[in-house]
């Protein structure tokens, strides 16, 4: 999880998912619609492969680059889970804070 | 979802490097704040079911500390008598309004663990129909601080080429 956003913590990068979460597309034409330079396009998307956020693979000449959605699922997990123990912390609270609006009203206890 | 229902946590952004979240509490903003700034509160509700605040050293003021414990007294759970040690350093306080704060993974020492993640936490307390609306951001700041890097890179002329300026940035981008 931590790699995950470790790779996705740069601008290009970031930009490259987004293209990519449209439909795989190869590294030429990445470079093409980000207005980036080649070695540098590569460069990052071997970071992204790395990182298992993306896949490549060739085909005659080119290379095709596609989103893979396992990595994704991962963060998905983790920001569920953040949430979810927000969620809970949160619903304690509201509890705790009733108790002390109670108590506030002479001990009278609601159903 | 209507915005403001009381009970219901709402998802306002979820993306990147972000998470914000909002939640209304029927309870007047002073008393809500109030819950966050005290240990004898947040030793009330703070912890998730089964794993109370064992320790809670609060210094409730920009700069100061809160160094806690989370364990878990619950036999049936799978992590009975884990600890969770957190260390939370406070940045802006501004009663009852909001409380700014970097969020770290702790040991028993007070030590920041580099190996997690660290967040910055922003909450602010708002006024809502005699209730308190409460919107909470939770930030990874990794591109601010690769942006800081890139740039003092560039002054300084540490990186002669790309090709080593990629491999500092990966280096300090994994000691977090």
């Amino acid at each position: 999880m931590h790699a995950t956003l470790s790779a996705l913590a740069e601008p290009n990068r970031l930009q490259i998912v987004e293209l990519l979460s449209g439909g795989p597309l190869t590294v030429g034409e990445i470079a093409g619609r980000l207005g980036l330079r080649q070695p540098q396009t590569s460069k990052h998307l071997r970071i992204l492969s790395d990182a298992g956020i993306v896949e490549m693979r060739a085909a005659a000449n080119r290379r095709i680059c596609t989103l893979r959605r396992e990595a994704f699922l991962e963060l998905d997990a983790w920001l569920d889970n953040i949430l979810r123990i927000w969620d809970d912390r949160f619903n304690r609270l509201d509890e705790y804070l009733r108790e002390l609006q109670e108590k506030g009203n002479g001990g009278k206890s609601s159903s | 979802m209507a915005s403001g229902e009381t009970g219901k946590l709402k998802i306002l952004k979820a993306e990147g490097r972000e998470l914000v979240i909002e939640r209304v509490f029927d309870a007047p903003r002073q008393l809500v704040f109030e819950a966050f700034s005290k240990a004898e509160h947040l030793k009330r509700w703070f912890g998730p079911k089964g794993w109370p605040l064992t320790v809670c050293n609060l210094d409730f003021r920009p700069g100061g500390v809160w160094h806690f414990c989370m364990k878990c007294v619950d036999e049936s759970q799978e992590f009975f008598g884990r600890e969770s040690w957190g260390k939370v350093v406070f940045r802006e306080i501004v009663a009852p309004e909001r409380i700014v704060y970097i969020d770290a993974f702790s040991d028993a020492e007070g030590n920041v663990n580099e190996d997690m993640p660290v967040a910055l936490v922003t909450m602010e307390f708002e006024d809502f129909e005699g209730k308190t609306k409460l919107i909470n951001r939770v930030e990874y700041p990794t591109e601010d601080k690769l942006k800081l890097v890139m740039e003092m890179g560039v002054t300084q002329g540490i990186a002669s080429s790309w090709e080593q300026l990629d491999d500092l940035l990966a280096e300090l981008l994994r000691r977090g």
